[in-house]
């Protein structure tokens, strides 16, 4: 098969970190190519650089055979390279046909948007799409936003595609359209470079999987001649444990619950329409679904940053009135934020500050007006040593720490017990292991189900089914603002969970 | 990362730097100051003046013991609003009315000495420190309104802030051209002189020496308090995020509005080291801008309380300066501010070459052969 892609001895250091170490790497003409690493691992890095938005310090790139330089993206989509990011670049006002054409020289001052709206139409229908060119992209979900990135890409002839975790966002079913469709592109005679994390993803899309860890290819495989074990020691240098033994004592207490709750999220909309949920002590309850169906508000409801409109809540006993961030903290109530840079943290401020950022007003590390610094810094430093939190000094900003040692530090102090030396009652952890690499989750889990041996409840929050089941001892399905199914892990197949989360089947509970 | 091209084959790129050293920073401002001294070296001699006089005379304040104690002297009310200036701009609150709580400062020490000559108020050895005390509430009252609104309800702080200036410089004006003119003054809009005991010559004969003590110590407390107090800690969680401060738990309309109260606070004092320090009275247009300058003063000080010490003095010795040089050279005061303005600005030019590295890349671009 023909090579559409040679990068050869590509090197990117970046200030302290060498991101590619002498990469190679290529795509054939036909395949999925899978790009396996953790967070850190450098393939982010590797594609931009394919992209045109680093330049590499040394190294030569091939495209069809011919050596190139790359020095902006313009440049990458007039060699046919086109990219999905991670997060969308869409404009949600302008419609689909308007994104499309975004940029593009050659449709004139005039869009003949009948003729243009005709082209897309056809493009959408060869992979089954069924996507109108004429309305906003904002009426859209995500994996059909998904499918405007991509049109726009084909619409601009691209013969490689580059996406970067392109189903972070995308329920299983949309995974499996997403998967259909690339498998007709690469039939077409182009080359997809799929860059992912997840293990069961590269092995279920890809005819090759690069393993990168580190910065260097650690191995390129033939997907039939590998799996997940062997794929994922390449990952992350050493096997892993896929379960984690539990061996839980369950509790009959009721020590969370929630009664009829309605709450409006920022736009004024009721997102929260009607949820009911309890949680036991000692149980880890899991909530999933797609994004954006009510998780968020339930999650900040809980934390005393959002009113509900109606409804109750109880926690161990106290009926809760009028509910603030201050009153939460106070009540033993931990809340993991998903996004933690954008509120879980203040990246500017050190890794003390950050431990003490609920309770630095406290007692033992306040006295009246004042606070006690030496304590603070000899708490932190126990903390970090505990926690693992890899840092030259815990007085160093928390920006310059990787995503994953932020984890911890937010884990560290939602879990050190600083506030009063109680244990919390109950953790919200929204998509906690969200960016994280497979040994950082494996941590954060396993210090979750410690904890939660001990008798606290936790909120799990998370959108990848695998992860609930593994992690928690119940499950509840939300959609629509509304918990549809509540079950416990196993007796529900996967394919009538990722249906409940669509929305298809509101009548599954056990 | 943004990318610009100039010319097909010249491609400019635009990349954040992870991090810059201190010595590139320190490197920078004084870059930027030499250049602004370049530049309004340039304008003087536009104008027919001398640069090299002009020059040479700026540093003479810093170096004659007599010019130095006046420098001081100017120094003080703009490093007192500095000091406020930075509680402020910690928590992310851009006060911009340090001038006009500068006028409240003076109306309320005024006030006091008024109080006292015609109604006999309070003994004396209590004016001045009732002085202080109010001076401090009256400034940090006119900045917890602005500061109060924008917790409970985001008011723009920087409007706020900025027309309160207007209407405090315009009541001043009124009590000095209307009830607080001084009977005996042959009609001049000017308050009645302070006695001494309401003056900080008070101890030392000159007022800079008593002044600059209160200074440091001023200096001494705000850093206290950004450092070991709750206070400081909340002020430092607000500014990094209103997010953060919320998921904190933290009582933003408390942190806020103190916050205020203090900033305001700090440029009352300044007032009061205005009145009673370098006028002796009260006039209309007491202050000449010091509340604008102490926002340069704080900003160029990197939120540090100790910088602010050196660097007001610094722009105090302009204000000297800049009324020597009126005098001698015979060019126009705003020269002076020409010169502060210009130092700020090669300062912000100086901030994108140390947050970003730029280069220029020539060449290739088409696909070999």
């Amino acid at each position: 098969m023909e090579e559409l892609v040679h990068l050869h001895g590509i090197v990117k250091r970046f200030p302290g970190v060498i991101a590619n170490d002498n990469v190679d790497f290529t795509l054939k003409r036909g395949e999925i190519h899978a790009l396996l690493g953790e967070n850190g691992a450098g393939k982010t890095t590797l594609m931009n650089i394919l992209y045109g938005l680093y330049k590499p310090d040394s190294g030569e790139i091939y495209i069809e055979g011919r050596r190139v330089e790359i020095r902006s993206p313009k440049e990458a989509i007039k060699l046919g390279i086109g990219m999905v990011h991670q997060n969308f670049k869409l404009i949600p006002q302008h419609t689909v046909l308007e994104n499309v054409i975004l940029g593009l020289k050659d449709v004139g001052f005039i869009i003949d948007s009948k003729k243009i709206g005709e082209e897309i139409k056809k493009l959408a229908e060869q992979y089954n799409w069924k996507i109108d060119p004429h309305v906003f992209v904002w009426q859209l979900s995500a994996g059909e936003k998904q499918q405007v990135e991509l049109l726009k890409i084909l619409y601009r002839k691209a013969k490689i595609l580059i996406l970067d975790e392109p189903t972070s966002v995308l329920t299983p079913q949309e995974c499996k359209y997403l998967f259909y469709a690339l498998r007709m592109m690469v039939k077409e005679g182009r080359g997809v470079i799929f860059i992912t994390h997840k293990l069961d993803e590269a092995l279920a899309i890809s005819d090759r999987v690069t393993v990168m860890r580190r910065g260097k290819v650690v191995a390129t495989k033939n997907t039939w001649e590998t799996d997940i074990k062997e794929l994922a020691s390449f990952m992350i240098g050493r096997p892993v444990l896929f379960n984690i033994e539990k061996n839980k004592t369950y509790s009959d207490e009721e020590l969370v619950i929630v009664r009829n709750l309605k709450v409006f999220n920022d736009a004024g909309v009721l997102s929260l329409k009607n949820v009911n949920l309890t949680i036991r002590k000692n149980e880890i309850f899991g909530i999933i679904g797609v994004t954006g169906n009510g998780q968020q508000e339930l999650a900040e409801v809980l934390a005393g940053l959002r009113r509900p409109v109606d409804g109750e809540i109880i926690i161990d006993g106290i009926k809760i009135v009028d509910p603030n961030p201050q009153k939460m903290i106070e009540l033993g109530v931990a809340y993991i934020p998903p996004e933690p840079m954008k509120y879980g943290v203040a990246p500017n401020l050190s890794v003390i500050d950050n431990l003490f950022l609920k309770a630095y007003r406290y007692r033992p590390y306040s006295k009246k007006i004042f606070i006690d610094i030496k304590k603070m810094e000899k708490k932190a430093e126990e903390i970090v040593e505990k926690f693992n939190i890899v840092c030259p000094s815990p007085s160093i900003k928390v920006r310059s720490l990787s995503g994953g040692n932020i984890q911890r530090l937010i884990l560290a102090r939602e879990l050190s017990e600083l506030i009063g030396g109680v244990r919390s009652k109950l953790i919200i952890a929204t998509y906690p292991t969200k960016g994280l690499d497979i040994a950082a989750a494996e941590f954060l889990n396993k210090s979750l189900i410690e904890y939660s041996k001990l008798g606290t409840s936790i909120l799990y929050i998370t959108e990848d089914i695998e992860e609930a089941m593994m992690v928690c001892d119940r499950i509840g399905v939300i959609h629509d603002g509304k918990i549809v199914g509540t079950f416990k892990p196993g007796e529900v197949s996967v394919e009538k969970i990722g249906l409940m989360m669509a929305g298809a089947d509101a009548s599954i509970s056990s | 990362m943004i990318k610009y091209r100039l010319r097909p084959n010249v491609v400019v790129k635009i990349e954040r730097r992870l991090h810059y050293p201190r010595k590139l920073s320190v490197l920078s401002t004084i870059l930027s100051i030499l250049i602004a001294f370049g530049v309004a070296g340039a304008a003087l001699t536009i104008l027919g003046a001398d640069a090299l006089i002009a020059y040479s005379q700026i540093i003479a304040v810093f170096i004659t013991p007599s010019l130095l104690i006046e420098t001081i002297k100017y120094a003080i009310p703009i490093g007192f609003a500095a000091l406020g200036l930075n509680i402020a701009f910690r928590m992310n609150f851009w006060n911009i009315g340090a001038e006009g709580q500068i006028y409240l400062g003076m109306f309320a020490s005024t006030g006091i000495v008024l109080l006292h000559v015609y109604y006999g108020m309070f003994p004396e050895y209590f004016v001045l420190p009732m002085m202080i005390v109010t001076s401090f509430i009256a400034g940090g009252a006119w900045c917890a309104l602005p500061s109060f609104l924008k917790a409970k309800m985001k008011v723009n702080e920087i409007l706020t802030t900025l027309m309160m200036n207007y209407i405090a410089i315009y009541f001043v004006d009124y009590l000095i051209y209307g009830p607080w003119r001084d009977p005996k003054g042959f009609g001049f809009p000017l308050s009645i002189p302070f006695p001494e005991y309401a003056k900080l010559t008070l101890i030392f004969g000159e007022s800079t020496y008593l002044g600059s003590i209160l200074f440091i110590a001023m200096a001494t407390l705000v850093y206290c308090i950004l450092k070991y107090t709750k206070l400081g800690f909340e002020l430092k969680i607000v500014g990094e995020s209103l997010d953060t401060a919320r998921y904190a738990g933290t009582n933003l309309t408390k942190v806020i509005t103190l916050g205020g109260f203090l900033s305001g606070g700090f440029a009352g004092l300044g007032g009061l080291t205005i009145v009673s320090g370098i006028i002796g009275r009260l006039r209309p247009r007491a202050s000449a801008g010091y509340g604008y300058t102490a926002i340069i003063v704080t900003l160029l000080s990197t939120l540090n309380p100790w910088l602010i010490i050196p660097t007001s003095i610094f722009f105090g010795g302009l204000f000297v300066a800049g009324n020597t040089l009126q005098v001698t050279l015979n060019i126009p005061g705003a020269t002076i501010e020409m010169l502060q303005a210009l130092i700020f600005l090669f300062i912000l030019f100086g901030e994108l070459f140390k947050r970003y590295k730029i280069t220029i890349l020539t060449g290739g671009g088409k696909p070999e052969p």
